[in-house]
């Protein structure tokens, strides 16, 4: 092709806007590499043909063509040749550029929501991070393309239409492609007695004393949370901690028998202990020092960890870690000094008092040990009602629910049920064993019930229930659903060891310190389960029946019908693939809002369906439907028993709960003897940053009068987690929170 | 006799979660009071028969109350009535722990044996005095100002004073 005289003047428009020199050889560029693709060939008298023909049309006409229209010309010309093989290949090599240019653009639209933090729902779909923070907007680039790459590249293409329709969510997708794992209960007892190492920066000596110790717990759980996406968590860390308090002891022992003198006899390591009360008699100053001293290290110690928990950030994003401490049983006096610890720390709150927001705690309950007047930890069982009506929490798990407390073996303190504050548990365990601590959740994807019940149920025109129709479409979700959890767990386990470097090389995960870095996680990872979790039961039964199982008994069977087949769905596929999985009643963070949006997209807003900013919480009754609390309970109870992944059930209560323990008390006990497996009291924690007043506000302090939102702290409880304040809440969860309808 | 309200549950109305009914009808006319439309006998709903017994099938069916709790406008003015209602309802259970809200001291209603006397003789629990806004006080539970006591019925009956309540026992 010859380069004429002249053509310099003819410009084409590119995609961009800016003009550009018509260059007639990326024509004939692009027709040679089409023909490369066909079978017959490469015809380049054939491709000069064309790219003059089109030349001759641009120079002649008095517009700019775009680059487009010059795309056009070629595909007609092309179309009209005899080589139509040639066209094919065209429209398709066209058609694959436009689809990247698509891409490329989403990523570009993301990254401008981020910068700007314009999009709401990206920088603050986690309400624990600050979106608007330099890290937080780094975190969520890295985060937003790794979801596009595994969207694109990785998952099934089954899984990703279901998704696109709004049927599934597979949570945590930004971890997806790199194999990260979702949660764990970290034994501290094992790392604390055998040390630990920091990847290659050193190692740690076990403790000699519980301040030590409990700034180890700290950094191990700092450390730990690098390992995985999801909470860490202590699923018994009154015991763990509880021989960090005797070695304390016995230092502050030594040292009070030399300052008192009391040095006449040497006494056995075995003997000193804060229970020896001989030790009184003989050292009667030397003990009473010594016990009065590891008290005092033991409450400063738990304060200092709670400061730790709550300012270290780990993860990119200013995200400090999701912790979760799980105690109340151990009734050893240096057991029972730890739980009293960590409550008077939680109730004084942080440098202001104001509440920590981590660690999350879970008060194990159980009768014959802190129930009843009379039993050894009654007294932290109180402390706990106390310390909950203060600070949200406490949650409160039942040992004594009939599916906790067949696992319960009273000399295993690691058999007593414990959860992660977002309610993710596992105990059963198909490989033998029950334990808990070494092994979590791997991952989870969630079922949007709704838009089944939608499609199958009384609403859209549809006057009767297609009952079949909407178990057929389950099992169809559900094989989908769990084909996608295989499918990561493929990923996950082929992870090798040295990619979760603390968790395997110090056997947080369990015998993770066997493994050869190089060596693959699989095996190990099999212990966690993989969950089947689901949002929006309420909205999926009013669609089908036009009332929610809140509103009518038949519906509320119904509902139990189908979580308890998914349950045996689970069951069913854990045999099959030898694997845990489990039925999860999802913590549903920015989920609620996400989902109920597309349906609204696709269906409209249906009254009592679609018509709110979010679809309700796993099997709960909804938030804004009015209900006293015992029924609330009674009806949500049932639901417990089917959700072996994990659970919560809450009551609103209005007013200012650290008033009224008695009431708080008789809600918590009241739903443990329903066998409730896990509990929670929500009410207002509002503190006033001017005169800091705690209670309830409403629009001003009720002491000082103050009235502008920044200065008005509000806590609130989300996906079981606290939030600092509602403010960071996405769209959602503001709303969710504003509907919410004390049970009280 | 009319209601101007009924909240099933409650945890700012006294100890423990208590249904909570308040009665029209108030002549003590706090400065500042909190509802003052409660003041009218005639504001809210006419407490029927079927309102009644509503209300106290409601109490016998929650296994979480800890009682209930008569608050207002203030009760005593319409003593006689609410005095017949609290009968139906503690023939229907018996033990039921009452709370009771009003403008009057405990000094005023053990004066004189009249209806005022009775319906506080059914009560166990009196929270006494008006609303003083010289003395509010947000942190004092179960009660708006600092004059207010919390008082042990039975205990002031018999010894002729008023004796306050030990909370949280
Ligand atoms: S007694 Fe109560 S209702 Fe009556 S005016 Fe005083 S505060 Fe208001």
């Amino acid at each position: 092709m010859n380069n004429r005289q002249g053509m310099a003047d003819t410009q084409v428009t590119k995609r961009d806007g800016i003009l550009s020199e018509y260059n007639p050889n990326k024509i004939t560029e692009a027709i040679v590499k089409a023909m490369r693709m066909t079978e017959v060939g490469i015809d380049k008298e054939l491709a000069e043909k064309i790219t003059l023909k089109v030349t001759q049309q641009v120079e002649k006409s008095k517009n700019t063509y775009s680059v487009e229209q010059i795309q056009d010309l070629i595909e007609k010309d092309l179309m009209m040749s005899s080589r139509k093989d040639v066209a094919k290949e065209y429209i398709t090599y066209r058609q694959k550029r436009t689809e990247e240019r698509l891409k490329q653009s989403e990523l570009f639209k993301i990254g401008e929501g981020i910068i700007s933090g314009d999009n709401e729902e990206v920088t603050k779909e986690n309400a624990n991070l600050n979106g608007e923070s330099y890290s937080g907007k780094m975190n969520r680039f890295g985060s937003e393309y790794s979801k596009m790459y595994a969207r694109n590249v990785m998952l099934p293409k089954r899984l990703v239409k279901a998704i696109d329709e709004g049927y599934i969510h597979v949570h945590d997708l930004d971890h997806y492609a790199v194999g990260t794992h979702n949660c764990i209960f970290i034994p501290f007892d094992k790392l604390l007695a055998d040390g630990f190492q920091v990847s290659d920066k050193g190692s740690v000596r076990t403790p000699n004393s519980i301040m030590t110790a409990m700034a180890q717990v700290a950094i191990i759980f700092q450390c730990q949370q690098n390992s995985q996406y999801g909470g860490c968590g202590a699923s018994k860390f009154d015991w763990d901690l509880a021989p960090y308090v005797t070695k304390s002891f016995v230092k502050h022992f030594k040292k009070g028998q030399m300052y008192f003198g009391e040095t006449f006899v040497t006494v056995d390591i075995e003997e000193l202990n804060v229970d020896n009360t001989d030790l009184l008699k003989v050292f009667p100053k030397s003990y009473t020092y010594a016990l009065e001293e590891t008290r005092l290290e033991t409450k400063q110690a738990a304060e200092s960890m709670i400061h730790n928990l709550n300012t270290m950030a780990s993860r990119a994003g200013g995200q400090v870690p999701f912790t979760s401490i799980t105690f109340g049983l151990c009734t050893s006096t240096e057991g029972r000094m730890i739980s009293e610890a960590i409550l008077n720390a939680s109730m004084n709150g942080l440098g202001h008092s104001e509440t920590a927001i981590f660690p999350q705690l879970i008060f194990q309950c159980k009768q014959g040990v802190n129930q009843n007047l009379g039993e050894p930890n009654y007294d932290i069982f109180i402390k706990a009602i106390e310390c909950s009506s203060k600070r949200l929490f406490p949650n409160f798990v039942n040992v004594d629910a009939d599916f906790n407390l067949q696992y319960y073996d009273p000399t295993k303190p690691d058999t007593s049920i414990a959860t992660m504050g977002c309610r993710t548990r596992v105990i059963s365990n198909r490989f033998g064993e029950v334990y808990q601590s070494g092994r979590g959740n791997i991952s989870f994807n969630s079922i949007n019930l709704t838009k089944l019940g939608i499609e199958n149920g009384v609403v859209n025109g549809r006057t009767e229930v297609d009952v079949n129709g909407f178990w057929s479409k389950l099992d169809e979700i559900l094989d989908i659903t769990l084909d996608g959890l295989l499918h990561r767990f493929d990923i996950q386990g082929n992870q090798p060891a040295k990619a979760s470097d603390f968790m395997m090389q110090n056997g947080s995960w369990i015998d993770g310190e066997k493994l050869h870095p190089n060596q693959k996680i699989k095996d190990l990872l099999r212990m966690g389960s993989v969950s089947i979790g689901f949002v929006g039961l309420a909205e999926c039964l009013k669609a089908l029946f036009g009332k929610h199982h809140g509103e009518d008994q038949n519906v509320w069977y119904f509902g139990q019908e189908l979580i308890g087949y998914i349950r045996d769905y689970c069951d069913k596929k854990s045999d099959e693939y030898d694997m845990n999985v489990t039925c999860f009643a999802s913590p549903a963070e920015s989920l609620a809002g996400k989902f109920v949006r597309m349906l609204q997209k696709q269906y409209g807003k249906i009254e009592g369906v679609t018509d709110r900013e979010y679809l309700t919480n796993s099997f709960h009754i909804p938030v804004y439907y009015e209900i006293a609390a015992h029924k609330k309970i009674d009806l949500e109870a049932p639901f417990h028993k089917l959700t072996n992944a994990g659970h919560i059930s809450y009551v609103e209560l209005d007013g200012n709960a650290r008033n009224n323990l008695e009431a708080f008390k008789n809600i918590v006990q009241y739903a443990l003897s329903k066998n409730i497996g896990y509990f929670s009291i929500n009410h207002p924690v509002d503190k006033c940053m001017s005169c800091y007043y705690d209670g309830v506000i409403n629009k001003e302090c009720p002491a000082c009068g103050e009235n502008s939102e920044e200065k008005i702290s509000k806590i609130r409880r989300v996906t079981g987690y606290l939030t600092g304040n509602v403010n960071n809440f996405n769209s959602a969860k503001r709303a969710e929170e504003r509907d919410r309808v004390r049970h009280t | 006799m009319n209601i101007s309200g009924y909240i099933k549950e409650s945890i700012v109305d006294g100890q423990g979660l208590r249904a909570v009914v308040f009665f029209s009808g108030c002549y003590h006319n706090c400065f500042g009071c909190h509802s003052p439309q409660t003041h009218d006998k005639n504001y809210g709903e006419e407490f029927t028969e079927s309102k009644q017994q509503e209300i106290i099938e409601d109490i016998k069916s929650n296994p979480l109350l800890s009682g209930l709790t008569l608050s207002g406008g203030d009760c005593f003015f319409s003593a006689k009535e609410v005095i017949k209602f609290v009968i139906k309802l503690k023939n229907e259970i018996p033990d039921i722990n009452i709370w009771v809200y009003t403008g009057f001291t405990i000094e005023q209603l053990m004066g004189k044996k009249d209806n005022k006397y009775k319906l506080l003789e059914m009560c166990d629990v009196l929270v006494d005095g008006k609303f003083e806004i010289g003395l509010r006080d947000t942190t004092i539970k179960f009660a708006g100002s600092r004059n207010q006591r919390i008082l042990d019925v039975k205990e002031s009956l018999e010894c002729g004073k008023a004796i306050l309540l030990s909370l949280d026992k």
